[in-house]
């Protein structure tokens, strides 16, 4: 129905679209009148009063049918004598009734559920119809308006620019509502779990064990749960485990990424660079999940076997082949960002530096890297922030156990890793276990905000010294 | 009459298939400050470059003919650039000191080529070159202050400090005022008076009066060729060449 209804709609708009644009222009023709804005513009501007008002309506609408037909139906379902005794019992009943309406419903239909969905099916009759009516109302109402306004040649132009900047405002809006709605819901599931965990437990606990808390209601704990609970959830062999891993992953990246960000900025041809650029970047376009199985069936056993053949142990599962191949999957970032710093080193320091003599390497080592270092650093630290949020390649090479550990050959894991494993399967949102996820997710957006926020600083203070 | 110090032959650059000079002959003479004037895109700056073979570090230049420093070919693909840069020093346009300190703006190129093994020899390099700059005055008490902290005329004569700290025996100046207020300018003319009784001494400038002030040769440049060249006094007093008539006296350019 709705689909229709939106169809409609933008038939509807597009018509009036060459209608006001034939109106005004014969208007003006006619009763030789010089308009206020170009017809198009009088188009445009019936083309918005006759879908804004409507669709917003039908979002609204839309969005509150089925609340308010809910409410009803549970109400006479309770006046029929229905007995529910919290909201999911009710919730079920109604789910009962729709069912039945939609023919779905095989158990048994007593004399109050058949009444509730006769009076379901009439209240669902009723308000399409009136949504239908009132859509139609309203079109007609704001293309009479706007049509009269036409008529007296306003000043389209102005209204059509107010509105368009309406329109992107609150695009704007939804994406940063969107932002703080993520950031308070991460929020007000780590309080819950910190009202559990004493925080001070949990970020310097160095022992992490979630799976202790399964399926246990939080709000019911005991005091013995409690203290067996207490040490479970130790932030530190997680942080310690994501840092391990993105320096072994850094220690690949900035050398090879930097690197070949100065062969491809300061020596490669220009027939070169376009060549390799793109074959780079495409090291960037390959999914994180494909590097993941790559390091956990190729790298990670490589490993075991050298190990092996060397008299080592090696986890197959390794910080190392973890850290390794993201450090690979990191290089592109490095190397396109450190390319564009360097470029933008201004070819007059260059100059200067060759004219008393500087060959091109001591140019480079002592003018321009020097000179692109804020950004160079900003660079580094975009790529930490992306090395310590990945997850698909340390879910699948890292292993799960939480070891503190610095022996790069032993199983380690990640703050992303434990989410992973935290919210797979079934759970109870109730849980510690559950929560603590949230606590994670929030630890690891505080730590890549701060990282980014340094990066963005530094990178900004290199623009301005040069712009 | 003093000797030549850098004599040009036939002198052809092209960048790419564009052809930038045209069998240019110009001699410099020693300790002797020459002007090059010309409308823009003339090949003045080409010229020069060819000097210090700055020109190496475009890609599509090519530069063919000869041009030799003391009698030897600076135009030599075996010639050692860094040895001849540091002969012949360069100030360019908008002035570009490096984002350091200006002592090390300074003792960066004596390093690179090992000259002041001591810090103390270092600091004397520095401090010389900043006088002969006049510029020590004015810095003496903040030299670890980044060079970009100078007003631009302080920056364009760090920038001369730097290019005579090598010591070298030739100093090219691609239009070093055009940047600068008229005070700044007249300060970089003094200094430059004063600087040719050590340098040779090659400028490129859009100011004829600059030109005059500064310069006991000139050479005129149009569309790649070199077309009239002689003492200053000569060329804007009495020209042989129409078209430098024309162009002194402002009716192209």
């Amino acid at each position: 129905m709705n689909i229709v209804l939106i169809f409609l709609i933008t038939i509807f708009s597009i018509s009036l679209f060459f209608y006001g644009k034939s109106k005004t222009k014969t208007i003006s023709i006619k009763d030789n009148i010089k308009l206020n804005a170009l017809p198009k513009f009088y188009g445009y501007y019936l083309v918005l009063w006759c879908s804004i008002p409507a669709l917003v309506f039908l979002l609204v609408w839309s969005l509150f049918e089925p609340v308010i037909i809910k409410s009803i139906i549970i109400e006479t379902a309770a006046n029929q004598g229905a007995i529910f005794s919290d909201k999911n019992e009710a919730n079920l009943i109604y789910e009962k009734i729709k069912a039945i309406h939609l023919g779905t419903y095989f158990g048994d239909i007593d004399s109050i559920l058949r009444e509730s969905a006769l009076a379901y099916a009439k209240f669902i009759n009723l308000f399409t119809n009136s949504k239908v009516v009132l859509i139609f109302g309203i079109i007609i109402a704001s293309v009479i308006y706007s049509l009269k306004k036409i008529k007296n040649n306003n000043k389209a132009r102005d209204d059509v620019e107010v509105i368009l900047k309406g329109l992107l405002f609150v695009s704007s809006l939804i994406a940063i509502l969107t932002t703080l709605g993520i950031i308070f819901s991460l929020l007000f599931e780590s309080i819950k779990f910190f009202s559990v965990i004493n925080i001070f437990d949990y970020l310097f606990g160095t022992n992490w064990s979630p799976q202790r808390a399964f399926v246990r209601d939080a709000s019911s704990i005991t005091d013995a749960e409690f203290e067996e609970l207490k040490d479970a959830f130790g932030f530190i062999p997680l942080i310690a485990g994501t840092s391990f891993i993105a320096f072994i992953a850094m220690l690949v990246a900035v050398p090879i990424g930097l690197f070949s960000g100065i062969y491809m900025a300061e020596y490669a041809s220009i027939k070169v660079r376009r060549i390799s650029k793109p074959i780079i970047e495409i090291l960037a376009g390959i999914p994180t999940v494909v590097y993941g199985f790559f390091a956990a069936l190729t790298v990670g056993p490589f490993f075991r076997q050298v190990g092996e053949n060397l008299g080592l142990t090696v986890s197959s599962e390794s910080a190392l082949a973890a850290g390794l191949i993201m450090g690979i999957m990191i290089i592109p970032y490095v190397s396109s960002l450190s390319d564009d710093v360097i470029n933008s080193v201004p070819q007059s320091l260059r100059d200067g530096s060759y004219a008393v003599g500087a060959t091109k390497s001591e140019t480079i080592k002592q003018v321009v890297i020097p000179a692109a270092l804020p950004g160079i650093i900003g660079s580094v630290l975009l790529a930490v922030s992306r090395a310590i949020g990945e997850t698909m390649i340390v879910v699948m090479a890292a292993g799960l156990a939480a070891n503190l550990t610095i022996n790069p050959l032993e199983s380690t894991t990640t703050i992303t890793t434990q989410i992973v494993m935290i919210l797979v399967g079934d759970q109870e949102f109730d849980s510690p276990k559950t929560q603590s996820a949230f606590a994670l997710g929030l630890t690891l957006f505080i730590a890549t905000l701060i990282l980014n926020y340094i990066a963005q600083r530094a990178v900004k203070k290199y623009r301005e010294k040069y712009d | 009459m003093s000797s030549i110090k850098i004599k040009s032959k036939n002198l052809n650059v092209y960048y790419g298939n564009k052809q930038a000079l045209y069998d240019v002959n110009l001699d410099l003479n020693e300790k002797e400050v020459t002007a090059l004037i010309g409308p823009s895109g003339c090949g003045k700056s080409t010229f020069i470059r060819c000097i210090n073979r700055m020109n190496d570090v475009i890609d599509i230049c090519k530069v063919t003919g000869n041009i030799e420093m003391d009698g030897v070919e600076i135009n030599d693909k075996n010639l050692d650039v860094v040895s001849l840069r540091e002969r012949v020093g360069m100030v360019f346009q908008k002035p570009n000191p490096f984002p350091k300190s200006i002592y090390d703006n300074i003792s960066y190129g004596p390093k690179i080529h090992g000259k002041g093994e001591t810090k103390s020899e270092l600091d004397q390099i520095v401090e010389n070159s900043l006088k002969k700059s006049a510029l020590w005055e004015e810095v003496k008490d903040r030299l670890d202050e980044p060079g970009t902290s100078l007003s631009g005329g302080q920056q364009q004569r760090l920038c001369i400090a730097r290019a005579i700290s090598v010591n070298p025996e030739v100093i090219l100046m691609d239009e070093p005022c055009s940047a600068l207020d008229p005070i700044a300018t007249a300060k970089i003319e003094e200094l430059i008076d004063e600087l040719k009784k050590t340098y040779t001494i090659v400028i490129v400038t859009h100011s004829m009066a600059q030109a005059v002030r500064v310069s006991q040769k000139t050479g005129f440049f149009h569309l790649g060729k070199l077309i009239e060249v002689g003492k200053t006094e000569k060329i804007f007093k009495n020209p042989d060449n129409k078209m430098t008539q024309d162009y002194i006296t402002g009716r192209f350019g």
